[in-house]
């Protein structure tokens, strides 16, 4: 089975000091007891600035700037010796509070956040070129509202305020009028998780450059709780997170456990990866406002500067074996199990010893613990004590008892495999996982060779048991062999892939030569037929009409029953085109035609543009990591290069291909798709469909393709059925080969790709001109009547005349070019319609 | 102290008397057994609980004070690894010194 590693690890700060006073529970407590306490004007003196809060050592320590052992040579108290205040570090950055505020209205799914209209417009100014952030979702923080609106929620609608700089700058509306889990401070309280933690899944996506769509699964580990008055705490922070960060392809869920919450949530993902279920697992978590100044009665009180002013959060991804990244080891892991007791030594025994012997080490194989690594400047004052030094000395004292140490060289031991904590007293940030990015980077730099990381929580605190709890796991380097790098998964998966019968002009017996060759060349997919009984052995479900076997085909995909279907003559809706797959005959290589039916825009020049991301989309898909892109010399390829130029200069990464001819370039000629010279062509619909027609037809006289995998996958942004088209014409090698093309897609998950591309090229600034039609759709009902002959530059006016006239219609692409389609009813008054206007002939 | 330990602590006086009950610490630092210390015998310093100006002069201990009367097998499951890691002497001492602030006077 496959060893899991740590791919990646983001640490995160937000400097939060409004929160401090309006949702530290130590202030709002003493707020509503004592509303004019001393304490409550003197915890305002000592707040810090963001400028101080960015120079105090162990903060640049958390975002990787200094390691631990760095903060440790810094002379204490460290807020008295600061460092460079820098913003961003090898591990993340330390976000200001009004952009952080504005990452809460971009996490907000139920317009729950009001920001006043200067506040807002002035922070997505200041994110506008920051990596992590799209233009869509600074145009939710830009939808401002007055003061007067705001002021209004906060007076007589149960609003919370969103303060910066002390000064009210939005605020959070309740999500229900009566139930205390919707109340105001529930929801500001849970959007700050929510939204924290995204920041440290947007960064960890993009440090470790993974595709959102490749990652499977969420678990998220933080101390809150979502959910209504029927189910408090019922879930589930996870998926919302991804949802923010585009991770299309991962489910996900929540993990709790205290401050041990971490350590279960990475052992869980270890597990998943391990066993083939998925391949990348992030565990998550965001920061807790309540925390904040959770010990500022002290620090006040001992002139210390209100140090818990900072909101933390993490994000670490799991993956499967890359034979180079720390691997988890999952034979030795440590818990504290309901039998174990608590003493301190049954605790440090259960955590730290016993996996240890299972693991044939001994404690001093470990060069680094990773425990509660609390700031102990902030757990001194206020009588806590030094918490990570206080578990090194478990560790060592229970080496002495274990005889492993002598006495004497308990403080040696203490110094060499411990270290001085720098994370915020969040509950369950410190809580062993900050140290997983420097072991990860110590571990592949062969600077250390192994870590353990030890999670902790404390269980009475919710007065349901007395039971301590604990959970701890060893990172080691990775052995660099794979005994099996196939998950068992992959291994018996099927794939089912259809096939309609009827329609092609070589008979139905060609396309069942066709399935029944896919059939016996792979062995890890199921063809299914779909169309009138037959001889085959192949499992054929019935379907005596070229529609019915459309509508049964449609109803397999919708339910799943087949992960992708071959055909011919699909309409799909606009926005929809499809990806050739050709060999080029004078070097047999591969080569995409993007595309070849279908529309991706209505907009010709539009068109090409996405036809080039999708085409790229698809390559990926099969696996092409870095496909070579070209441009073929038609109508708009000028016009086409330049859009894809500008967006290549804005961040999205596109190989250009060279063209054979003298001269060189991206624009490619006749010649050039005959040597192959790129390996994703990008032209309109129209002239690929001429394409893969030739070029499969080329030693056949034409009647007959035999060459290539057809016309390729359908795909656009809204979908995410596969379904592979051939023509008429085909013959049974080309139907062979698209339904292996067809079931390569469904194995790479080619939906996931598509939209990961499209979201990566509208964060580069791809906007469509066609995107922008107005919407007057009358209610939607099935369309199943053709409307041919209409120019494509006219198809969608044809469509808004026929709203405009409360006629239903939808606009696809078929064999022969556009199409309008419209319910069987209106067929007659459409045609009259668009007749009269000049659109058919 | 806790407000609820506090709490439970004048109950049992209540419920037995003061001369009945004892308290044993076990906190693992010296100045937070020093205040726990306090509460149980003059009275709650950060007037919070219920103990607040309550002066109920129990005796009080820390656990390391007690190793003499612990059977020895029972120390060494429970007990004597954390006597390694702690600052065993100025947890007593801070103990100490509110316990014999209170039978001084």
């Amino acid at each position: 089975m496959t060893n899991p590693v740590i791919k990646g690890a983001s640490y995160c700060l937000i400097h939060a000091p409004d929160m401090v006073l309006t949702n530290g529970t130590t202030i709002t407590m003493e707020r509503a007891k004592h509303p004019e306490s001393q304490f409550l004007k003197d915890v305002q003196e000592q707040l810090r600035s963001y400028e101080d809060a960015l120079a105090y050592p162990p903060n640049q320590c958390y975002i990787g700037n200094i390691t631990p052992e760095e903060l440790g040579s810094i002379p204490q108290p460290w807020y008295e010796h600061p460092l460079e205040p820098n913003r961003t570090g090898t591990f993340g950055e330390i976000f200001p509070l009004d952009e952080f505020i504005a990452l809460m209205k971009i996490s907000d799914s139920f317009n729950l956040v009001f920001l006043e209209t200067t506040f807002a417009n002035q922070t997505a100014e200041k994110l506008t070129n920051h990596p992590l952030f799209s233009k869509e979702e600074l145009a939710i923080v830009r939808q401002g509202h007055t003061n007067e609106q705001i002021t209004k929620l906060l007076n007589s609608e149960m609003a919370v305020p969103l303060k910066y700089n002390g000064e009210v700058v939005g605020c959070i509306k309740q999500a229900h009028e009566s139930d205390a889990n919707l109340s105001a401070n529930v929801i500001f309280e849970n959007l700050v998780a929510k939204a924290s933690a995204s920041l440290g899944l947007k960064r960890l996506i993009w440090q470790t450059k993974i595709d959102p769509a490749e990652i499977d699964y969420i678990i998220e580990t933080s101390e809150e709780a979502c959910g209504d008055m029927n189910q408090r705490g019922g879930g589930n922070f996870a998926k919302a997170i991804g949802e923010v960060c585009g991770c299309v392809s991962a489910t996900g869920s929540d993990t709790r456990s205290f401050c041990a919450g971490p350590a279960h949530g990475i052992i869980n993902a270890a597990a998943l990866v391990k066993s083939g279920i998925y391949k990348n697992v992030v565990v998550v978590g965001g920061g807790a406002s309540a925390k904040l100044g959770m010990n500022s009665r002290d620090h006040v009180k001992k002139n210390v500067p209100v140090l818990e002013d900072m909101l933390g959060t993490f994000a670490i991804l799991i993956s499967e074996n890359d034979n180079r990244s720390p691997i988890i080891r999952t034979d030795a892991v440590g818990r504290h199990t309901i039998g174990t007791g608590s003493s301190p030594q049954a605790v440090t025994t259960s955590l730290v010893t016993d996996p240890l012997k299972e693991a044939g080490l001994s404690i001093k194989d470990i060069d680094k613990y990773s425990v509660e690594m609390q700031n102990p400047e902030i757990t001194v004052p206020a009588g806590a004590g030094d918490v990570p030094l206080a578990n090194f000395k478990m560790i060592a004292a229970l080496g002495v008892k274990q005889g492993v140490l002598e006495r004497s060289e308990l403080n040696d031991f203490v110094v060499k495999h411990g270290m001085k904590g720098w994370a915020p007293t969040q509950g369950h940030i410190p809580s062993g996982v900050p140290y997983i990015g420097f072991a990860r980077k110590a571990i592949l730099k062969g600077e250390m060779k192994r870590a353990m990381i030890i999670g902790k929580g404390s269980l009475f605190l919710a007065r349901m048991t007395n039971l301590f709890d604990g959970i701890s796991f060893i990172i080691e380097p990775n052995p660099g062999t794979n005994d099996d790098r196939t998950s068992p998964r992959e291994r018996r998966r099927t794939w089912n892939i259809g096939i309609t019968l009827q329609g092609s002009e070589h008979g139905m017996e060609e396309v069942l030569r066709g399935a029944e060759l896919a059939q016996k060349i792979s062995t890890d997919i199921r063809v299914l037929c779909i169309g009138p009984k037959n001889n085959s052995d192949l499992e054929t479900i019935e379907a005596a009409t070229e529609e019915e076997q459309r509508t049964t085909m449609e109803r397999l995909l919708e339910t799943g029953q087949l992960d992708a279907c071959v055909t011919m003559h699909y309409n799909f809706p606009l926005g929809v085109t499809t990806i050739g797959r050709v060999c080029a005959p004078g070097t047999g290589s591969e080569m995409l035609i993007a595309s070849t039916t279908g529309m991706a825009a209505a907009n010709r020049i539009d068109a090409m543009i996405k036809n080039a991301i999708l085409g790229i989309s698809t390559a990926k898909a099969l696996g092409i990591s870095k496909p070579t892109v070209g441009i073929l010399n038609v109508d708009g390829a000028r016009a086409a290069e330049r859009a894809l130029l500008d967006l290549q200069v804005s961040g999205y990464e596109i190989h250009w291909a060279e063209s054979i001819r003298e001269g060189g370039g991206l624009i490619m000629r006749g010649n050039d798709i005959l040597r192959g010279a790129c390996q994703v062509l990008v032209t309109d619909s129209l002239t690929g469909n001429i394409l893969v027609k030739m070029l499969s037809s080329l030693t056949t006289g034409g009647n007959y393709e035999t060459l290539g995998y057809g016309y390729g996958p359908g795909v656009g942004e809204d979908y995410d059925k596969i379904v592979c088209i051939i023509s008429r014409a085909s013959g049974a090698p080309v139907i062979a080969n698209a339904i292996e093309y067809a079931a390569s897609m469904a194995k790479a998950n080619l939906h996931g790709i598509v939209q990961s591309e499209l979201t990566r090229a509208a964060r580069s600034g791809l906007v469509l001109s066609s995107s922008q039609t107005e919407d007057l759709s009358p209610p939607p009902k099935p369309v199943d009547e053709e409307i041919s002959g209409i120019d494509v530059l006219e198809i969608e006016e044809a469509a808004q005349l026929l709203w405009k006239s409360g006629i239903y219609a939808e606009t696809g692409m078929g064999c022969t070019g556009p199409v309008v389609l419209v319910a069987n009813e209106d067929a007659l008054e459409a045609r009259k319609l668009l007749l009269d206007k000049g659109f058919i002939l | 102290m806790d407000l609820e330990n506090q709490t439970r602590i004048l109950e049992l006086v209540e419920k037995y008397g003061k001369d009945n009950v004892v308290v044993v610490l076990g906190g693992a630092e010296a100045e937070a057994s020093g205040l726990a210390a306090e509460t149980v015998t003059t009275g709650d310093p950060t007037f919070a609980g219920p103990l607040t100006g309550v002066q109920l002069e129990l005796p009080v201990y820390h656990i390391f004070e007690l190793k003499d009367i612990i059977p020895d097998d029972v120390w060494d499951e429970q007990i004597s690894m954390m006597e390694m890691v702690l600052d065993v002497d100025h947890i007593i001492k801070e103990v100490t010194t509110y316990r014999e602030r209170t039978n001084g006077g």
